[in-house]
C-alpha cells in the first residue's frame, strides 16, 4: 500500500559513526552543508559535495536504494525544474535549434545545476532523518533552540509537540490502514471513481481516524499528567548530549568542505 | 460454500528493511457450517490469515480459493467475496463513522448497490439479530452508545451484507463480562442458524464451549488442527507455545495431581459439573463432606 512508501523522515536503524554523532552537531552541519550547496557557484564546486555525500552515505551503512527512494516523490518538480530552465533560459552559445525553442549551453548548464542542487538538498536532508531517530532529533533541536528562551520562545513545548507528532505518525498510518481495510471489508471502494467519488469515499476513513486521534490525544494527556508532566521547567534528561572526538572531526570535515566549495567556485 | 487456502505465504513490505513474513505455507479449508477457532500467541499471524479469507490481503505465494475459484485471478468479482465472507475486525467499533446507527449499518448493503427499500429491511434485520431493536436507537449517533453496543452496531454492519462465512477477530476482547457473554451467545446463535464461523480467540474456555474445530498457529504456521478435545489433550505442547487450556482442564489436572480420580476428557463446564457430581456422590458414600 502507498502508505508504506514514505521515506522522507523515516529512520533507518544501523550501527554507524554517522548514527552516533551528536544530533545537535548533525543539525548544525546540515545547515552548513545546505549553505555550501547554495554558494556552490558552478558545477565543479558540486564535486566535493557529491564526494562528501557519497562518503557519509557509505559510513552510515544506509543502502543507496533508501536514499534514492527519498527523491522519488520529487521527480515531477525535478523534471519541471530541468525542462523549464532548459527551454526558457536565454544564453549565448546555441547547441540545438528545435524550431520552437533554442537550447543554449548556458541553459543546459543552469538546468543541470538547479536539478543537481535540488537532488543534493533532499539527499543530504534525508541522510539526517535516516540516521537519527526522530526523538533524538527533536531533543537536539530543543537544545539548540533553548537559548531563545530568553526571548520567550517555547523551545521545550515545540520540541515536545514535534516528538509527539513524530511518534504518532506511524501509529496513525497503521490505524488508517486498519480502518481502510475494515471499510473495504464492507464493500467500500477507495480506488476507483472520479475525483468527487474518491473524496466522498474518504469520509468513512477520516471520521474514524479523527475520532481515534482525539481519543489517543486525550489518553496521552492524561497519562502524561498522571506521571507529573508539567512542562520543561526543571526537567532533567535521560540522554545527556555530549560532544565527542568524532563530532569535532565531523565539524572539521564540513568546514574544510565549505572552504573547498568556495574555492572551486572562485577558481573556475 | 467453501474457502480453501493453498500454500499461502504472506510477507509484509517485501524488499524493504522492515519486511516480515507473517504466515508461511498455510493450508486450510473452511468447511461449510463449521465453527472454526483460530488460536495462537500474539503476533503468530492470526489476523493476517483472517484477512486472506475475504481477499483483503493477497498472498505473496499460494492461492485462496472460493468454491474452487482463485479469488485473485483476473476478472474475479472482489465484491462477491466481500459479501460472502464477512470480516469483523478486532475492535470493530473503531470503524463507525456515520451520523446514525441505521446509516452505518447500511453502509455495506449500499456499497453492494442494493435499492433503498432492501437496505432499510436489511438494516432492521441486522439490528434485530444483534439485539439492538430498541425504539429510536437506529436514529441515534453511534458515538453516543456504550462500548458493547457500539461493537454490536459494527457487527450488524457486517451482518447486513448477509455473509455466508463470518470471520471474527477477537470479538470478545475488551468487553465487560455481560457484553462478552452476549457477544458469544450472538455468535453461537448465528452459527446455529447456518452461518459458518471462524473465530480468533485467546479464551480456551470459549473455544471448548463453541468450536467444532480448532487450528493452532505458531510463528506463522499451522502446528495443530483438530476437534477441541484433541487439541486440549496436549496441555504441555500448548503451554510451551504460551497458550492455555480451558480452566476446567486445569481443575481436572489439579484433582488428578492430588490423587483424586477424575476422567481425562473434560473440557466444558457441563462435563465438569457431571463429573464433579458423580465424584461427590461416590465420595459421599465414604462419609466425606
Ligand atoms: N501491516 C503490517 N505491516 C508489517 N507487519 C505487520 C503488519 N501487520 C502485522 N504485521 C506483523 O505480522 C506478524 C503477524 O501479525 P498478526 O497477523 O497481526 O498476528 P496476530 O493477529 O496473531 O497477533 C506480526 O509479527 C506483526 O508484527
Ligand atoms: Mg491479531
Amino acid at each position: 500500500m502507498a502508505l508504506n512508501d514514505i521515506t522522507l523522515g523515516q529512520y533507518y536503524p544501523a550501527d554507524s559513526v554517522v548514527h552516533r554523532l551528536d544530533p545537535r552537531v548533525k543539525i548544525v552541519l546540515l545547515i552548513v552543508l545546505i549553505v555550501a550547496i547554495f554558494v556552490a557557484g558552478n558545477l565543479l564546486a558540486y564535486a566535493p559535495v557529491i564526494a562528501f555525500l557519497a562518503l557519509v552515505t557509505y559510513l552510515s551503512k544506509v543502502p543507496v536504494k533508501m536514499m534514492v527512494k527519498g527523491i522519488k516523490p520529487l521527480r515531477f518538480i525535478l523534471i519541471l525544474t530541468f525542462v523549464l530552465n532548459l527551454f526558457f533560459l536565454q544564453g549565448e552559445t546555441p547547441l540545438l535549434n528545435l524550431g520552437f525553442a533554442v537550447i543554449t549551453k548556458e541553459a543546459l548548464i543552469t538546468a543541470v545545476h538547479y536539478s543537481l542542487r535540488l537532488v543534493l538538498l533532499v539527499m543530504i536532508s534525508s541522510l539526517l532523518t535516516l540516521t537519527t531517530p526522530p526523538i533524538v532529533l527533536t531533543d537536539g533541536l530543543e537544545r539548540l533552540l533553548s537559548p531563545l528562551r530568553v526571548i520567550h520562545f517555547p523551545a521545550h513545548e515545540m520540541a515536545m509537540m514535534m516528538s509527539i507528532a513524530l511518534r504518532f505518525i506511524p501509529t496513525l498510518l497503521e490505524e488508517a490502514d486498519k480502518i481502510m481495510k475494515a471499510q473495504t471489508a464492507r464493500g467500500a471502494d477507495f480506488e476507483s471513481g472520479n475525483l468527487i467519488a474518491r473524496a466522498k469515499a474518504m469520509v468513512p476513513l477520516l471520521v474514524p481516524l479523527f475520532v481515534s486521534a482525539f481519543r489517543r490525544a486525550g489518553d496521552l494527556a492524561m497519562a502524561m499528567e498522571a506521571r507529573c508532566y508539567h512542562g520543561g521547567e526543571g526537567r532533567t534528561r535521560l540522554r545527556v548530549l555530549k560532544c565527542e572526538r568524532r563530532d569535532y572531526i565531523a565539524c572539521a570535515a564540513v568546514a574544510a568542505l565549505l572552504a573547498l566549495v568556495i574555492l572551486c567556485g572562485k577558481v573556475y | 460454500m467453501q474457502v480453501t487456502l493453498e500454500h499461502v505465504t504472506h510477507t509484509y513490505q517485501p524488499g524493504s528493511p522492515f519486511q516480515a513474513t507473517a504466515i508461511r505455507n498455510v493450508n486450510l479449508t473452511i468447511r461449510s457450517g463449521e465453527f472454526l477457532a483460530l488460536i495462537g500467541h500474539t503476533g503468530c499471524g492470526k489476523s493476517t490469515l483472517a484477512q486472506h479469507i475475504n481477499g483483503l490481503l493477497k498472498p505473496t505465494e499460494g492461492r485462496v480459493l472460493l468454491d474452487g475459484q482463485d479469488i485473485h485471478q483476473k476478472g474475479f468479482n472482489k465484491k462477491e467475496v466481500r459479501q460472502k465472507v464477512g470480516l469483523v475486525f478486532q475492535y470493530p467499533e473503531h470503524q463507525l463513522f456515520e451520523e446514525t446507527v441505521a446509516k452505518d449499518v447500511g453502509f455495506g448493503p449500499k456499497n453492494l448497490g442494493l435499492p433503498e427499500g432492501e437496505i432499510a429491511q436489511r438494516v432492521q434485520e441486522a439490528l434485530d439479530k444483534v439485539g439492538l431493536s430498541l425504539p429510536g436507537l437506529a436514529e441515534k449517533s453511534p458515538f453516543e452508545l456504550s462500548g458493547g453496543q457500539m461493537r454490536r452496531v459494527a457487527m450488524a454492519g457486517v451482518l447486513a451484507m448477509r455473509p455466508e462465512i463470518l470471520v471474527l477477530d477477537e470479538p470478545a476482547a475488551g468487553l465487560d463480562p455481560q457484553s462478552r457473554e452476549d457477544m458469544l451467545q450472538l455468535i453461537s446463535s448465528l452459527h446455529r442458524q447456518g452461518t459458518t464461523v471462524v473465530m480468533i480467540s485467546h479464551s480456551m474456555d470459549d473455544v471448548a464451549r463453541f468450536a467444532s474445530r480448532a487450528v493452532v498457529m505458531e510463528h506463522g504456521t499451522v502446528v495443530m488442527e483438530g476437534a477441541p478435545e484433541e487439541i486440549f489433550r496436549h496441555p504441555e505442547e500448548l503451554e510451551r507455545m504460551g497458550l492455555d487450556v480451558p480452566s476446567v482442564c486445569k481443575l481436572g489436572m489439579r484433582l488428578r495431581a492430588m490423587g483424586i480420580e477424575c476422567p481425562q476428557d473434560i473440557f466444558r463446564e457441563e462435563q465438569a459439573e457431571l463429573a464433579l457430581l458423580s465424584l461427590w456422590k461416590g465420595g459421599a458414600g465414604h462419609g466425606a463432606e
